[in-house]
């Protein structure tokens, strides 16, 4: 017994002992579960996986816009995870939103079915997007557009006449004073029917100003230049020191009218357009210009100053301002170098009038004295377009050779570069093209993906490839992507300030938001009807023994205001009436109308398009149009 | 017998004016709500009852309320957020009364003002409940067993989950009640 008592007693200190090593223990490694939590996205010893995994609840840090290109619609991307959230319509038709439907996108639209959305611009305030509104143009029909990122849908969109396809847009000055577009092809003023033979004398490249009234979320052209019929590529705006310039690349200045692919490759060097936007408004304001049709129209050769050339390796794509707004990088799309120029040498040549002479009355400065530096990566080929990181340095894609690569131009040293599947046009990094880059994530948007994903047919999907730019440069993820982005935009995501719901609008004589009001007035052929949707009924005439039907004579003119009065997140309306080609879109709150003419006798059902509720596919009516007598 | 005995202390004064003001402060905090939580609602919708106005998310509530045939409700169907902040004052108006006289019979009788109000209070609420609960159309899309829904705790229907609970402003009640019990120990007869 006494024994036994003792050992136990012996048996007290391990015990204790290990309990407060255990203890000790879970104090120390017991919460390890929430600091990995907080660890950023981008932390390096994460897995390429656990670095483009956002799990449900968590939302990723940028949005990438990506030009949709000849689909005319802008693709909006979540990064790291680069998943597709969502497609919004700017120069296309689209059902899925009934963009293009109802009044408002089918005034904008006028009478054009496609769009070929080429480079998105967003806003910008002190040479940094503000993430209020994106811009956008149209390549296939001349037009711009704005879209509004509280909503995420096109405000306005404006037709620019004089020119043809501005893919040299778009680019924002740093308040967004000027939206630049300038044009891929040049065509006589007015796009007038003139002889070929007569390009040099009678062709223009017009580049157009515009301005956003932002207060009534109206584009506007305030003057255009009637620069020498070249192409116009690609373009950039001064940032800092260089705030009031604006660069832009050109081919063909061989003017040739005919097989481009050889005859525009012939001159050894092309142009840069380097011009001062400020010089130009002012040459306006003094009433320097001619008006041509409606249009304030500079023309270089008689409105003198402002706009200078700089040559550059021939058939130049991109032009890029460094984040410090003191150098502009440009290159021949064919060639193997890259050349750094520097602002504050073209201030000083343009200062002491040092030019080699000029091309249709534009001055040309040397390019030994514009010249910083040439770069040249070894075995690099067709250096296209250039992004940069927090520290400055420079990212280009290689088209040719099929890569990007990181460079530094300060010193021209080529500091790391990475394969991309298959030849990249432009890349995206994280706000690259401001004035404080955030030196995170580049997307390389690529133009081929060969048999990169699941084959569907001959027509492949392009490619968007996700590169850690945040150690050595790496690519991470791969995502196949409807035709085509050409260039995109990253913004932080929390500079978006969207609404989950439209707001009463009481001035709006189309919006009804009780189901009391809801009425159909008849006057002679015109139908106008105020109507209602809500989960999950409409609601057409509250007085109608049938409230969610519309009957009609044949040949009436009908107009239908209808409100969505769920002011609920995310529940949204449709508006279709069976085979009448059309359908529209009611957001939360949102009063949206639709007209069109009762041409077909006969009964068509009505039906909300856009799952909402339980009932939605209770959610009917019918359209009833009496035949003529 | 010491005449005093049948008078309150001045510190017991002063508790009651303090409950006075709590009960004028607690108009202006919400007393009552019910929090609705759905697979599709993770965020919850609200029903917000002051005295005298209802907030949080009523127009969605009724919105999905109508797929059970539940009577749509709103400011316009209780009268009482006309009234009640009158009454709520004049209970304060006769608390400081109170508090000026100091007689404990003056106290015993607001307490049983107090008990009154509050029983009346629970009542009303409670037939509200019924009200709505009971009455469901008979034409919903949705039918369920009729039900009350409870003043304080859980009830599930359909796929919501409901809670009631008080409002910082039914706390605040709750501590003007105390506050008016305190004096009655603090100034108890003593041998």
């Amino acid at each position: 017994m006494v024994k036994g008592c003792k050992s136990m007693k012996a048996w007290v200190p391990i015990t204790s002992g290990l309990l407060a090593g255990f203890l000790a223990a879970t104090i120390s490694f017991g919460n390890f579960s929430s600091r990995t939590e907080n660890k950023t996205v981008s932390g390096s010893t994460k897995s390429d996986a656990e670095k483009v995994y956002v799990p449900f609840g968590k939302q990723d840090e940028y949005y990438l816009f990506a030009s949709g290109g000849h689909s005319g619609q802008m693709f909006i991307y979540g990064v790291p995870s680069m998943r597709h959230i969502r497609t919004v319509p700017v120069f296309s038709p689209d059902s899925a939103t009934g963009y293009g439907f109802d009044e408002h996108s089918k005034k904008m639209m006028g009478d054009y079915t496609w769009g070929d959305l080429h480079h998105p611009a967003f806003s910008e305030t002190n040479g940094d997007y503000d993430g209020k509104y994106m811009f956008a143009t149209d390549v296939g029909n001349s037009r711009a557009a704005v879209m509004d990122l509280k909503t995420f849908t096109v405000k306005d969109i404006i037709n620019v006449p004089n020119t043809s396809g501005p893919h040299c847009a778009a680019f924002v000055t740093e308040n967004t004073e000027y939206l630049f577009l300038p044009t891929r092809f040049s065509v006589p003023l007015g796009s007038k029917y003139e002889p070929l033979d007569d390009y040099s004398k009678k062709y223009r490249g017009v580049m157009s100003a515009v301005t956003f009234d932002e207060k009534n979320t109206k584009l506007n052209i305030e003057y255009q230049v009637a620069l020498p019929p070249w192409s116009y590529d690609l373009s950039d705006a001064g940032k800092k020191v260089s705030a009031d310039w604006a660069v832009m690349t050109t081919y063909n200045t061989e003017e040739a009218t005919t097989n481009l692919e050889i005859n525009a490759s012939q001159a050894d060097r092309d142009y840069i357009v380097l011009f001062n936007w400020k010089e130009l408004a002012k040459m306006v304001k003094d009433g320097q210009y001619e008006e041509i049709d409606g249009q304030k129209m500079i023309f270089p050769e008689k409105h003198k100053g402002g706009i200078y050339l700089v040559p550059v390796a021939k058939s130049p794509h991109g032009v890029d301002v460094t984040p410090d707004g003191k150098y502009f990088i440009a290159s021949g799309k064919l060639a193997p170098a890259l050349t750094v120029f520097s602002f504050e040498k073209a201030f000083k040549a343009i200062e002491h009038k040092e030019f080699a002479g000029d091309r249709n009355g534009i001055p040309i400065l040397k390019y030994e004295s514009v010249m910083e530096r040439e770069v040249n990566p070894e075995n690099a080929l067709g250096p296209l377009h250039t992004q940069f990181d927090d520290q400055g340095m420079a990212y280009t894609t290689m088209f040719i050779s099929s890569e990007v690569v990181k460079w530094d131009p300060k010193t021209g040293k080529t500091l790391d570069r990475v394969p991309v599947q298959y030849s990249p046009g432009h890349s995206v990094s994280a706000e690259g093209d401001t004035v404080s880059p955030d030196g995170k994530w580049l997307v390389a948007l690529n133009k081929i993906a060969k048999d990169s994903y699941l084959s569907v047919g001959p027509s492949h999907p392009e490619s968007m490839q996700l590169i850690d730019i945040s150690g050595k440069m790496k690519v991470i993820q791969s995502v196949p992507v409807n035709p085509e982005p050409h260039y995109a935009q990253m913004i932080k995501a929390d500079k978006i300030k969207t609404i989950e719901v439209y707001e009463k609008d009481e001035k709006n004589q189309n919006a009804i938001y009780k189901q009391e009001q809801a009425k159909i007035v008849r006057n002679g052929n015109k139908v106008d009807v105020y109507g209602i949707a809500m989960r999950s009924k409409f609601i057409f005439d509250v007085k109608s023994k049938r409230p969610d039907v519309i009957e009609v004579n044949e040949g009436d003119e009908v107009t239908i205001h209808l409100t969505n009065i769920d002011f609920d997140e995310d529940i949204t309306h449709g508006f279709a009436i069976n085979s009448y080609n059309l359908n529209i879109e009611v957001q939360p709150g949102q009063t949206n109308t639709v007209k069109f003419k009762a041409d077909k006798a006969g009964t068509f059902p009505i039906y909300c398009t856009n799952f909402c509720s339980a009932l939605h596919q209770e959610m009917t009516g019918y359209f009833l149009v009496k035949p003529k007598q | 017998m010491n005449v005093r005995n049948k008078d309150l202390s001045s510190t017991s004064s002063i508790i009651i004016v303090v409950s006075a003001i709590l009960l004028v402060v607690s108009i202006f905090f919400p007393w009552w709500k019910m929090i609705f939580f759905a697979p599709q609602y993770p965020e919850g919708l609200n029903i917000i009852v002051y005295p005298y106005k209802l907030e949080g998310e009523i127009d969605i509530v009724n919105g999905l309320n109508h797929y059970i045939g539940m009577a749509n409700f709103s400011e316009k169907t209780f009268p009482e957020l006309t009234y009640l902040p009158y009454i709520v004052s004049g209970y304060a108006f006769l608390t400081i009364i109170t508090a000026i006289l100091r007689k404990k019979l003056f106290l015993y009788g607001l307490i049983c003002l107090y008990v009154l109000g509050g029983a009346l209070g629970v009542w009303d609420l409670r037939k509200a409940l019924r009200q709505f609960g009971m009455n469901l159309s008979p034409t919903a899309p949705i039918k369920i067993e009729p039900f009350i829904p409870p003043i304080i705790g859980e009830n599930t229907v359909a796929n919501f989950v409901t809670n009631s609970v008080l409002g910082l402003g039914a706390y605040l009640l709750i501590v003007a009640f105390i506050l008016l019990l305190i004096p009655l120990w603090k100034d108890r007869k003593t041998k």
